[in-house]
């Protein structure tokens, strides 16, 4: 199912099929014959058969479904909402965040809070930044609001640890600067939409 | 000029005052017409021309239109709609889109008004010019990029703080293509030309601003160009608590707001981050908008110290405060005055109370008759006794304000020359005459206007005795007709030519002499130019400063300060010295000197409490408690804490000696047992301003009526005229007590102040011999004083410059070189 | 070589030979949990255990390890006695059951083994020759245990399972025995070995051509007898919790287990000689392997029965043995009848 299709809430839209399904019979020669008929039709056989089929899927046919969890991983949704990401500007290397203090405004748990200063090059520099973990609900507003996309949901939902301030800090939320390349850009919640381009009116720069 | 008139604005009739502005006027009633540009208490800058209305079917701009009677007003047309949201998408050229990191951080009326006008799209562009950020000074942070020159900036410096530090300058930006003209709304190509044109700079043309740092411009951008280099980038506006309070800085009392938040994310203690104000309606000096920081943290009650506290209390003789205290506190120590007999001593109140006292006798009211508020609305101006630059700001932008505003003119006697004050206009005259004569300077302004029937016969005698006619010649220009004979080189014909040639011609007149004038240092043409700065002039208002409470002829003085309201048809204003004095001098019973056992209440004494957290028992600053304060608009307004405080304070110090009030609020109430104030609940009291700028804070002080009484004007005493060298107590702007002092951004230094040439002689550091006693201070010219006087500061309690002072402002001295 | 065995000889070797099936029972009861957690997993494409040894191997010892210190929790209010001899009596008549229950052939231990070699030993514990009722008579008397078992721990669940494991057991007795009443008319005998001999030869000689209804009237009652999906209504989870077993914690629970699995074994290996020619060689392959691979498909189709299909209601269990499959067998007995005096 792509994206589109599957943020499509119109229900109505989608095909669905109704199942055409028997009437329960009402009298005993008629329950009689429904058992006769599924016994003839040999469904209880089908039943055995799709079991070792899968059976044999799963053992020769490479099918199974078990991932072993801490060794492999399925890719999660790039609309889930884990331990938030602070991405970096892929040309500079940069982080992305102006410190404008829009996720902290908007926070409705009240976990983000930052300071800010005014740096050596004349910029907003954030001199720091944590998120309680212990409050956060992941609610993503942080990300929806970021003008710079530069707060995101990331992937670690691996969430135990012995002290709620061990995702907290900017550093560990920071793109590490060697894994810059493999940095991705968010598609989930707070995202540019696909017709952004549409929305906006342009400002002429005809010289 | 307080003519009702009615005028219509979009159809419904409203009330204003005949010259009122449009824009006013409909401010006043709760309308809304769009501006950017304009100052309430300022001159209209048409720099935005975004307030366009139609009154009376003409397109008139509303912030320098005047209301006239039956006058229809029309805020809002197809046609204005369409120019005002051209104006602001022309504002939006090439205006930076990083309100993310902007320090308006929402408070931004730009934004505003692009919303407001649905400004979706631009339909404009021109090469940006590259701006840079400029740091006008350590406390001005100019972020050109931003700037929208609106001149608002400018426009305050100018009106109301008398600085004119800024101006605008040239953009260096590309010019507008002719062709822009026609393809869009008049206003906004005339906006935008001038806009396109045009940056702030500071005035002096170097990228220093020399000034008073007063940061009014900071207060009145509206983008996030002017930020105070402290609070650059530190914090959003909307994370920050606003604390209404009274600054507790000087006698202005102004009405401020403390913005706290979190110092950071370990700490989290509150923190002032910047004091912000309703520039329409107040304007804050460089102390109050960054003096901000001086409050006294304390880890918690001090049993011990507590105890010591009260043992002092008890054991001592006199106590010794100063003015920078609540009405509240002041209370408190008159009831110890009254319940234990301590003497009361109070360097800086005690001679204004004494001053009040001899002058609430002849003027029949225990205060001075009007205020600065008033005085603002004068055209004539008189300032006598007081450095308008160091001791008020608000009486020096009240002083400035008159000239801008209303076209008015001024006389500025003090013996030091300021340079400006002379700059703040045309029509000022300033007297730099000898130390002591103030009771000449009186006299004159008698003779300059009084009306002579109410004067008493042996006065305009003497007054008289000064006046003398003399012949002088005078030189006069005539013009002349020469006719002379031009020979044309080409043709070699003679032509006669009649020319009109300038001649001096000398005559004699008779002239009125006044030897007042030549007495306080006034020029032989200040007739003249009397005459001319009296034009047309219909309000007048005397400005009384604390020179005259510390004169050795005092109460003289205060007679004809008196004589002059009452003769003059003047309206007259005195500064009280520090924050409080006025409310000290109305509440305590002062005694001259202290002896014994003394207690010193921010001040030193044997034993100290201080919220300066150096003394021996810890009290809250202005900034961390409530009270009330009385400033000089004779308004007791009420001041909130800001931030917390954990220790003890004066009021638990009061329960122990049996003075029952549960809070120190309490006592609020509890002064209407002291004359001009009222009962009243500090809960109850306003802070605030209404939409038409009138002051809604706290309440006034009733200024009763007495009985008239007979007094007597003295003469002259012309023997107490100081010469030589001279040393004069005055803080420097910026700095008015230990508070101010305690502060980060005010650097003012605890030095000796003198005149550029003057510092120069004298050299770095100097030893000052006060007869008795001397002390060491490095010299610091002030490039804005003339002549040979020093100013020495009183701004540190533990120096103790009162006492070196004794009961002068002005004392001669000698002064070496170290 | 003749079989000369002393009757002294003779009982201790019934007394090895029931320690031997004991363990190996056992085990393999243990063995099956493995087995049938890997068969559910693979039929439901997962895993299932793999951890604790190569392929999850020793998830049996981790689980008899666990079994066997688990706290032994007795309810307050249960009858104490009855409640702990409850799980041994499943386990105990589950496995006296296969005393007479026939799975190898005779054979003689190897002459190089010490001691017992040139031994002449007959597979079966205990031949006797009522073989077959003896079997039906220990596995219907196992129905006491999880019946007390329920009844004992004053749990409406356990009560539930009770009256359930009472309905359910006695009711497919009647189907068990009828089923094959037709198979041991035509045997002529009770004893399990005899119907072994009967079907010696080629696997056309196999009872279950003559009788295939008896055939799955009897696997269909198998099922129902040792408790297993579709039929098992007495500790299924969904309704009753765990039925009978409610309150059993550590090895009782796991008794009843080990009972469980032998009973299953037992119905693999009835079926297997009854019906599939029992451990009589197959042309080339030996017996004794023949008998694995039937019994080893008899397991392998209950554990795939249970991954199929879902099991049913008490009252269509009670519609389908007594409306059903009690007809069924008496006509199947009957028309074997008369074939016979035909």
């Amino acid at each position: 199912m792509s994206l589109e299709e599957f943020k499509n809430r119109n229900v109505g839209e989608q095909s669905y099929r109704m199942l055409d399904l028997e009437h329960t019979p009402e009298t005993g020669l008629g329950k009689f014959g429904q058992v006769a008929k599924r016994t003839v039709k040999g469904e209880l056989f089908v039943g055995l058969w799709v079991t070792l089929r899968e059976m044999k899927n799963a053992l020769f046919g490479g099918k199974m479904h078990t991932i072993k969890y801490p060794l492999e991983k399925l890719p999660i949704s790039p609309r889930y909402r884990a331990i938030h990401d602070m991405l970096r500007l892929l040309e500079s290397g940069h982080y992305r965040c102006i410190g404008c203090g829009l996720c902290e405004k908007i926070c409705i748990s009240d976990c983000i809070k930052m300071d800010t200063r005014y740096d050596e090059n004349q910029r907003k520099e954030v001199s720091e930044y944590t998120i309680n973990f212990g409050r956060c609900i992941f609610c993503g507003y942080c990300a929806e609001v970021c003008p710079e996309l530069a707060i995101v949901h990331g992937g670690r939902y691996e969430t135990a640890s012995e002290q709620r301030a061990s995702f907290s800090l900017f550093e560990d939320m920071l793109t590490p600067i060697d894994a810059l390349k493999q940095q991705k850009e968010f598609d989930g919640f707070g995202a540019v939409s696909p017709n952004a381009d549409e929305n906006i009116k342009k400002t002429p720069l005809a010289y | 000029m307080s003519n009702e008139i009615t005028i219509k604005i979009d159809g419904i009739e409203y009330k204003t005052q005949e010259g009122e502005y449009i824009l006013n006027a409909a401010r006043a009633n709760d309308i809304f017409i769009p501006a950017i540009c304009y100052l309430t208490r300022c001159s209209p800058t048409l720099a935005c021309r975004i307030c366009l209305v139609e009154a009376d079917g003409k397109r008139v701009y509303a912030c320098n239109a005047k209301a006239k009677d039956g006058m229809e007003v029309t805020t809002t047309t197809e046609e204005i709609l369409e120019e005002r949201r051209a104006i602001m998408e022309v504002y939006d050229v090439n205006h930076p889109l990083q309100c993310g990191v902007c320090d308006q951080s929402g408070e931004c009326e730009l934004q505003n008004y692009t919303l407001e006008l649905g400004v979706d799209s631009q339909s404009y562009m021109i090469p940006d010019t590259k701006r840079e950020t400029i740091e006008w000074s350590s406390i001005l942070h100019y972020d050109a990029g931003l700037c929208i020159v609106c001149e608002r900036c400018t426009t305050v410096c100018k009106d109301m703080m008398g600085d004119s530090a800024i101006k605008t300058g040239p953009r260096g930006g590309e010019k507008l293509g002719k062709e822009q003209k026609s393809l869009m709304p008049k206003d906004a190509y005339a906006m935008w030309n001038k806009l396109q044109k045009s940056v702030i700079v500071p005035s002096n043309g170097t990228d220093q601003t020399n000034c008073s740092d007063c940061g009014e411009c900071i207060a009145v951008c509206p983008v996030g160009a002017l930020v105070s280099k402290d609070f650059v980038y530190t914090t959003n506006a909307w994370e920050l608590k606003r604390v209404p309070a009274t600054c507790a800085h000087c006698s202005s009392g102004c009405q401020i707001y403390y913005e706290t938040k979190h110092t950071s994310i370990e700490d989290k203690t509150e923190k002032i981050y910047r004091v912000t104000n309703e520039w329409n309606y107040v304007s804050l000096c460089g102390a109050g908008r960054f003096g901000y920081d001086f409050e006294n943290r304390v880890e918690g009650k001090d049993k011990e110290a507590f105890d010591r506290a009260v043992e002092a209390l008890k054991k001592a003789d006199t106590i010794k405060f100063n003015s920078v205290i609540t009405n509240e506190e002041a209370l408190m120590l008159q009831t110890l005055k009254d319940e234990f007999g301590k003497k009361l001593v109070n360097s800086d109140a005690y001679a204004f109370q004494q001053f009040l006292r001899a002058y609430s006798k002849p003027a029949g009211q225990i205060l001075y008759g009007s205020d600065f508020k008033e005085i603002m609305k004068t055209d004539f101006v008189i300032s006598v006794g007081a450095s308008l630059r160091n001791d008020n700001p608000n009486a020096r932008y009240a002083f400035n304000n008159i000239q801008k505003m209303n076209k008015g003119s001024g006389l500025y006697f003090h013996p030091i020359a300021d340079s400006l004050i002379s700059d703040m206009g045309k029509n000022i005259v300033t007297f730099a005459h000898k130390v002591g004569q103030e009771e000449a300077v009186l006299y004159l302004i008698l003779d300059l206007f009084a009306d002579k029937s109410k004067l008493a016969e042996d006065t305009i005698d003497y007054i008289n005795s000064f006046h003398s006619t003399k012949t002088v010649i005078v030189k006069e220009k005539v013009m002349k007709s020469i006719t002379e004979t031009v020979t044309d080189k080409a043709t070699g014909e003679s032509k006669e030519i009649t020319k009109k040639v300038p001649e001096m011609v000398e005559k004699e007149v008779e002239v009125d002499v006044n030897e007042l004038v030549t007495l306080v240092g006034g020029d032989s043409k200040f007739a003249d130019t009397f005459t001319k700065i009296m034009k047309k002039k219909e309000t007048f208002s005397l400005i009384i400063g604390e020179d005259l409470y510390y004169h050795p002829k005092a109460k003289n003085l205060a007679n004809l300060v008196a004589l002059i309201e009452t003769s003059c048809n003047m309206k007259v204003a005195m500064i009280p010295p520090k924050t409080n004095s006025l409310g000290v001098a109305l509440i305590c019973e002062l005694d001259e000197s202290e002896d014994g056992y003394v207690v010193g209440y921010n001040e030193i004494g044997d034993f100290e409490i201080s919220a300066l957290g150096s003394g021996d028992f810890d009290i809250p600053a202005m900034n961390q408690q409530e009270g009330t304060l009385t400033n000089m608009n004779k308004r007791v307004t009420p001041t909130n804490s800001a931030l917390e405080y954990k220790g003890y304070e004066l009021n638990d110090l009061m329960k122990s000696l049996g003075c029952n009030q549960d809070l120190t609020i309490d006592w609020t109430p509890l002064l209407a047992s002291k004359r001009g104030f009222i009962s009243a609940n500090f809960d109850d009291l306003p802070n605030g301003y209404t939409n038409s700028g009138e002051e809604n804070r706290g309440y006034a002080l009733e200024n009763l009526m007495k009985r008239d009484s007979d007094f007597e004007v003295n003469k002259f005493d012309d023997s107490i005229v100081l010469d030589g060298e001279i040393a004069y107590r005055c803080n420097p702007q910026r700095q008015f007590n230990d508070f101010t002092d305690k502060t980060h951004q005010i650097f003012e230094s605890f030095s000796l102040y003198a005149s550029p040439s003057k510092a120069k002689a004298l050299g770095d550091k100097v030893e000052v011999n006060f007869g008795k006693e001397s002390m060491v201070l490095g010299v610091v010219a002030d490039d804005r004083m003339g002549g040979d006087i020093v100013s020495i500061p009183d701004f540190k309690s533990d120096k103790d410059v009162y006492s070196l002072f004794g009961r002068d402002r002005y004392k001669i001295v000698t002064i070496k070189k170290v | 070589m003749d079989a000369t065995v002393l009757p002294e000889v003779t009982s201790l070797g019934v007394v090895i030979k029931a320690i031997i099936i004991l363990t190996i029972i056992s085990a393999i009861a243990g063995f099956g949990t493995y087995i049938e957690r890997k068969i559910l997993a693979f039929m439901q494409r997962r895993l299932g255990p793999t951890h604790v040894g190569p392929f999850g191997l020793l998830q049996i010892a981790a689980d008899g390890i666990k079994l066997f210190t688990q706290e032994d929790i007795i309810p307050q209010n249960a009858n104490k006695l009855i409640f702990q001899i409850a799980p041994a009596i499943t386990a105990a008549t589950a496995f006296i059951a296969l005393a007479s229950v026939p799975v190898f052939p005779d054979f003689i231990i190897p002459e190089f083994i010490p001691i017992l070699g040139g031994t002449f030993v007959p597979s079966i514990a205990a031949d006797i020759n009522v073989g077959i009722l003896f079997v039906l008579g220990m596995m219907a008397a196992g129905l006491y245990g999880p019946l007390l078992a329920g009844m004992a721990q004053a749990n409406k669940w356990g009560i539930i399972g009770s009256a359930r494991t009472a309905i359910q057991f006695l009711s497919y007795e009647v189907v068990t025995g009828l089923s094959i009443l037709a198979p041991i008319m035509l045997v002529g005998s009770l004893s399990l070995v005899d119907f072994n001999e009967y079907q010696a030869g080629e696997f056309t000689e196999w009872l279950i051509w003559q009788q295939p209804v008896a055939f799955v009237l009897f696997l269909i009652a198998g099922f129902a007898e040792t408790n297993r999906t579709p039929f098992d209504l007495l500790e299924h989870e969904a309704e009753v919790i765990s039925g009978y077993a409610t309150e059993y914690s550590g090895m009782r629970w796991g008794m009843f287990f080990i009972g469980e699995y032998a009973n299953m074994i037992t119905v693999a290996i009835l079926a297997s000689v009854m019906f599939l020619g029992g451990y009589n060689d197959l042309g080339f392959i030996a017996g004794w392997f023949i008998i694995i691979l039937k019994i080893s498909f008899f397991f392998f189709l209950m554990l795939w029965v249970r991954a199929s299909w879902p099991h049913i209601r008490p009252d269509q269990l009670m519609w389908l043995c007594w409306k059903v499959l009690m007809p069924l067998a008496l006509v199947n007995i009957l028309i074997t009848a008369i074939v016979m005096m035909i």
